[in-house]
């Protein structure tokens, strides 16, 4: 039997993919924050004598079908795509992590009541949320942001209010109680640390997830509206030129992709960190 | 008296787990409550501290220093609990928020109760630390790298850091292995001898209740079957179930018989 068993190696994670997800992060913010402070151009001068233009120390991407610059565009819709996709993200923390924290200290008739308002929210997907929201309100970036704070924040709720609910039975909660501690300050003091880690892994996968929903909605035109540099209306501005010049869809197409795939190894790596199973094997 | 319980019930939605209770802990007094596990003590000791989860429901009257203290508001009980009633608990491992230091929650406590100045907090931290016999430098510590009965002795130094009148203390030798259990007693009969706090000491050991208390009384389902003197109730136990219970003690005095028989010479 043993002659048919495998040992396993001993993986032994190298560190690259962390250094690469580190850097490539860090390359990200600073760029955003580069265009934000210097980027003097202006994204949307057009000029039609030079419209498609292939790639020239003047443009380095080239230019787009009403000869706007595509490196700038690019650039600035990294501000829109990755700001707003944050300001959806923290509104949602803001929201879902107290909720869950109350929620789950209180228990009783608070918890069943947040509960559902969550569930009832639970129950609509975010396509369908984004799509009644921009059909009532007229399309918009604020208001597909909101669309998807309703969606997202139940999420945080809930699993704040179960990490709660099986933290407060402890102990030492009971013992900072007994110590004339207030609700608050044991929530702010005694659980709130403990639901960090997990709040920033869920996070941390949202992000990449809220990336792709902005700019598939701006892609169908529910999101930023033009002028406005996205990279999601980007690609759909580009859509009648894919056979001419395929590089106005790829540009864009490659930066979601490549901010995605960074966000995502960034949050498997705050999992690995953040999990204990994984300490006490070693 | 201290504390005096009155007719308390204690009772979930289905059934009455503590029936019409009444006892009272004089000043400086040792009480033990005794009983079998299951029997209502430990909920009784909380319901003297509000600390009962919201789906039991108290009855009667708990007098504390003349106070009624079911009847007092959330935010008047919160001075009460950790300056005048302290609690000490049996899980010692759970008694420490995992990832705050011990310094910090003695910093905590002292704060909540109103005192403002950082630097006296830590002194008087330090020298509560030094009080039941740990060293200053485990105050930066954190509770996973102290042992069992430095931690224990550690909640004995939270809890009567604020030189409550009232310390409730609910199976703390039960975790611990005999002789540190022994020694937070000793520990802990000192500091009441200096302090003159009154304790309620629940257990099921008989042999901390011969040593330690003064007065007792003994449950069983939510009932006080028995109480007075330590002296009167275990010489002359008068109810069966008392009686039962002492005879249950497992008492060293004939050696440790394995449970062979023995040879009869002839």
């Amino acid at each position: 039997m043993s002659g048919l068993s495998l040992r396993l190696p001993k993986s032994k994670k190298s560190r690259l993919p962390r250094l690469v997800t580190l850097l490539g992060l860090l390359f990200i913010i600073l760029v955003v924050i580069y265009t934000f402070v210097y980027l003097q151009h202006d994204p949307n001068l057009t000029n039609l004598d030079d419209r498609l233009l292939g790639t020239s120390i003047q443009h380095p991407l080239g230019t787009d079908q009403l000869g706007r610059d595509v490196l700038t565009r690019l650039l600035l819709g990294a501000q829109q795509t990755i700001g707003f996709s944050l300001l959806a993200l923290i509104s949602a923390l803001i929201i879902g992590v107290p909720f869950g924290l109350i929620a789950g200290y209180k228990r009783g008739v608070v918890d069943r009541l947040f509960m559902r308002i969550g569930d009832g929210f639970l129950a609509f997907p975010d396509t369908i949320v984004a799509i009644v929201l921009s059909g009532l309100l007229g399309p918009g970036i604020g208001n597909l942001v909101l669309a998807i704070i309703l969606v997202k924040w139940v999420n945080y709720a809930r699993l704040v209010r179960s990490t709660v609910l099986s933290e407060s039975q402890k102990e030492y909660v009971l013992v900072a109680r007994t110590n004339g501690l207030s609700s608050a300050k044991i929530i702010r003091k005694h659980l709130f640390p403990h639901i960090v880690g997990h709040v920033l892994v869920l996070a941390s996968l949202d992000l990449g997830k809220i990336i792709l929903l902005i700019s598939a909605f701006s892609y169908i035109g529910l999101g930023v509206q033009p002028p406005t540099p996205e990279w999601g209306a980007m690609l759909n501005e580009s859509r009648p030129y894919f056979q001419s010049r395929p590089e106005l869809m790829i540009f864009p197409g490659l930066a979601i992709v490549v901010v995605v795939l960074l966000t995502n190894m960034a949050g498997d790596y705050l999992r690995d960190h953040f999990d204990v199973k994984k300490e006490v094997q070693q | 008296m201290i504390l005096s319980i009155e007719q308390v019930s204690i009772s979930s939605s289905k059934k009455k787990i503590v029936d019409n209770v009444s006892l009272s802990v004089g000043e400086g007094e040792w009480f033990a409550l005794v009983g079998q596990s299951g029997s209502g003590k430990s909920l009784l000791s909380q319901a003297i501290g509000q600390m009962l989860p919201a789906n039991l429901k108290v009855e009667g009257k708990i007098y504390f220093k003349g106070l009624e203290l079911l009847s007092l508001t959330k935010k008047q009980f919160q001075s009460i609990r950790g300056k005048k009633v302290a609690y000490i608990f049996q899980d010692y491992q759970g008694s420490f928020t995992p990832f705050r230091t011990i310094g910090q929650h003695f910093d905590e406590y002292h704060r909540t109760h109103g005192e403002l100045d950082a630097k006296s907090r830590r002194l008087e931290s330090i020298h509560a630390l030094e009080s039941v016999g740990l060293d200053e430098n485990l105050y930066d510590k954190y509770p996973f790298q102290l042992s069992g009965g430095q931690l224990q002795r550690a909640s004995i130094a939270i809890a009567l850091m604020l030189s409550p009148d009232l310390l409730i203390a609910d199976e703390i030798t039960t975790a611990l292995d005999s002789v540190s259990g022994h020694r937070i007693l000793e520990l802990l009969a000192k500091k009441q001898r200096e302090t003159g706090c009154a304790i309620l000491f629940i257990t099921h050991d008989w042999r901390h209740v011969r040593r330690y208390a003064s007065r007792l009384a003994v449950m069983r389902e939510g009932e006080i079957v028995e109480s007075g003197g330590k002296h009167r109730i275990l010489d002359h136990p008068k109810h069966e179930y008392t009686k039962r219970l002492i005879e249950a003690a497992p008492i060293l005095d004939q050696g440790l018989p394995s449970g062979l028989e023995e040879v009869e010479e002839r």
